[in-house]
Formats: C-alpha cells, structure tokens, sequence
C-alpha cells in the first residue's frame, strides 16, 4: 500500500516535471506554420471554447442588431479584422501562418453568442495570436463587432452590400 | 516493486484526467489582457529559445554584411514589424502589449537571438504566440536582411538610421 502510494506520488512529479523538461531542453517544436495535430486542435479548442463560455456567462447581451449597427461593426470588422480572420467577398484561404489558424469566420459560422464574442475581442485569448482589443475599441464598437461576426455568414443582402462598398 | 509501478500508473492516468478535466471544465484562464507571471515568462522564453537554437542550421547567411543589406532591412521592418514590435525612438507598441505573450519591444530591448535564428523565427513563426510564418509574404533574401537589422537596431552604422528615414 505504502509502495503504491509512493508510485502515484513519484508520477504526479515526474509527469509534470518531464513535460517541462522537454519544453525548456527546446525540444518541442515551435514552428507556427505546420498544422496543428488533430488532438491538439480537438483538446486545446474545446478548453477555449469551455473557458470563454465560463467567463462570458454573466455578461448581458447588450448587442443592438439592426442594419445600422450590422454596418458599423462590418466596418470596423473590415479594417480590423479581416486581414486574419477572412475578407468578405474574397475566396475561402487556410490560414498556414498562425498557430493555431485564425478561424476564417467568413466562412465558417462561429459558435459562439454575442457576449462570447465581446468577451472574446475584449480580452483576446493567450497563447494564440488574438490580441485583446479592450483598448482600442469603445464598448459600444465591441458590441457592433460582436452582433456583426455573430452573423457574418448569414448578412442581411444589403448590409453586406453597405459594408464592401467604399 | 510492483505496487510501486502500478502507483506509477495509476499516479500518470490521475494526472492525465485531471488535466483533462481542468481544461473541460473551463478553468483554465485564457484572457490575454492580464500581465504574464515572471516564472511564466522565464520558462517561456527558455524553451522558445532552446527549441530555435535547436531548429536552425547555422548555415551561410547568403545577404552581405553592410550598410545596403542594413538598410533594406531596415525599410521592411518599418512598413511591416513596427505595428506590433515598436518603432525606433517611438514609445513601445501599445498594440504588441495586448498579446499574451507580450510581442518583444526590439527598439528598446534589442534580442538575444543571432541573425540566423531572427531569421528562421521571421521565416516559421512561433506557435502560440502572435508571431506569424511570414514565409508566404517575404523571399529569404528579404528576410535575411530584416534580421539583420533587428539583430543590430540598437547599435547602427552611423548614417543607416539616416537613410532609410529619408527613404520611407
């Protein structure tokens, strides 16, 4: 009993210890333009997703969807975001630089409600190449962003229209 | 002995689960805008540089050493780094600060890394940083210049400075 006790012990060390170990040895890999692995993708994805569903839970919608709105974020999408996340209009284009890849969310419909997206933008998420916004956008910027990429793959035809032109 | 592996076992599957359920439960914290703890950074910064110095093969690098390469460099670095890793005599990026890890400052901090290693980081990117492959943007030659640049940002041949400002 007492050895059993000592093995679990050992390994709640040695785990944690060897996986830093390898890290600071350098030799996991760094390079950002390989794909991640499925597993990868799958376990660190679903941790995001569940960790902005937690923190986002109080915050109330306050999200007003209407054309005006939907063009003032599509404009503010279209300067700031779109260079990663995908240019309206333009054909669908894996993103090789980033690891992990921005989510093109031109075309892939995100999964996430308005205050998860306010969330998002607002505060950014580490260890990934989203950058928190909080500073540089007003509240009510981070709002019309949020309403804006919640349907940007299903825009009313002349907001869409209202947002590429000039 | 046996128990001791079977604790063993027993010990990694218990770690493996936990983590899992940290991760699945959404405890982990995953906003960018809080400040990076200092043992976090050191170990960091460690691995990243072991695992470059590790990557790069120290070849030849192909662009001269002299005041042209400087300066070709020095204009990409302008028009497309200094958004995110600062100007030169300009305050730090506000903007390069909102990343977790925060995008290193070269104008005031210089690098540790040899131009051959700025070089492969231009070229591959960091993974689970905001530092993109810019491969698909720039030929090698273009980025062995800017590496050579930010390799020697803080310490410039007299007259360098002077001209890729007047050639922006």
């Amino acid at each position: 009993m007492r050895n059993l006790f000592l093995g679990v012990v050992t390994a709640f060390v040695l785990l944690p210890m060897g996986m830093l170990g390898c890290f600071v040895l350098g030799l996991t890999e760094i390079r950002s333009d390989l794909k991640p692995s499925t597993w990868e993708s799958v376990i660190m994805g679903s941790a995001v997703r569940a960790s902005v569903r937690r923190r986002a839970v109080g915050i109330a919608n306050a999200a007003t969807v209407n054309n005006k709105t939907l063009v003032a974020g599509g404009k503010l999408y279209v300067a700031g975001c779109a260079g990663c996340h995908g240019e309206l209009g333009k054909p669908f284009r894996e993103d090789h630089d980033h690891f992990p890849p921005a989510p093109q969310l031109t075309y892939v419909p995100t999964q996430y409600s308005e205050p998860e997206l306010y969330w998002i933008v607002k505060h950014g998420i580490r260890m990934t190449a989203m950058s928190a916004y909080g500073p540089f956008y007003s509240e009510q910027q981070l709002w019309e962003l949020s309403a804006f990429i919640h349907q940007i793959t299903n825009l009313p035809p002349d907001v869409r229209v209202a947002v590429l032109s000039k | 002995m046996k128990n001791f592996l079977g604790g063993l076992l027993l010990g990694a599957m218990l770690v493996v689960l936990a983590a899992f359920v940290y991760l699945k439960l959404g405890l982990i914290d995953i906003r960018a805008d809080t400040p990076m703890p200092g043992w976090v950074a050191r170990i960091l910064y460690t691995g990243i540089h072991a695992s470059v110095r590790r990557s790069v093969s120290h070849g030849e690098n192909p662009s001269p050493d002299g005041d042209d390469t400087l300066i070709a460099g020095g204009k990409l670095y302008l028009n497309d780094c200094v958004g995110c890793h600062g100007e030169p005599g300009k305050p730090p990026s506000e903007f390069g600060l909102t990343f977790y890890p925060p995008v290193p400052q070269f104008p005031r901090a210089g690098s540790n890394y040899s131009v051959s290693e700025v070089f492969w980081i231009a070229k591959y990117g960091i993974r689970r940083t905001g530092m993109a492959a810019q491969a698909s943007s720039y030929t090698d030659q273009q980025l062995w210049t800017a590496a050579a640049f930010i390799t020697r940002m803080r310490n410039l041949p007299p007259g360098v400075a002077k001209a890729i400002e007047q050639t922006r």
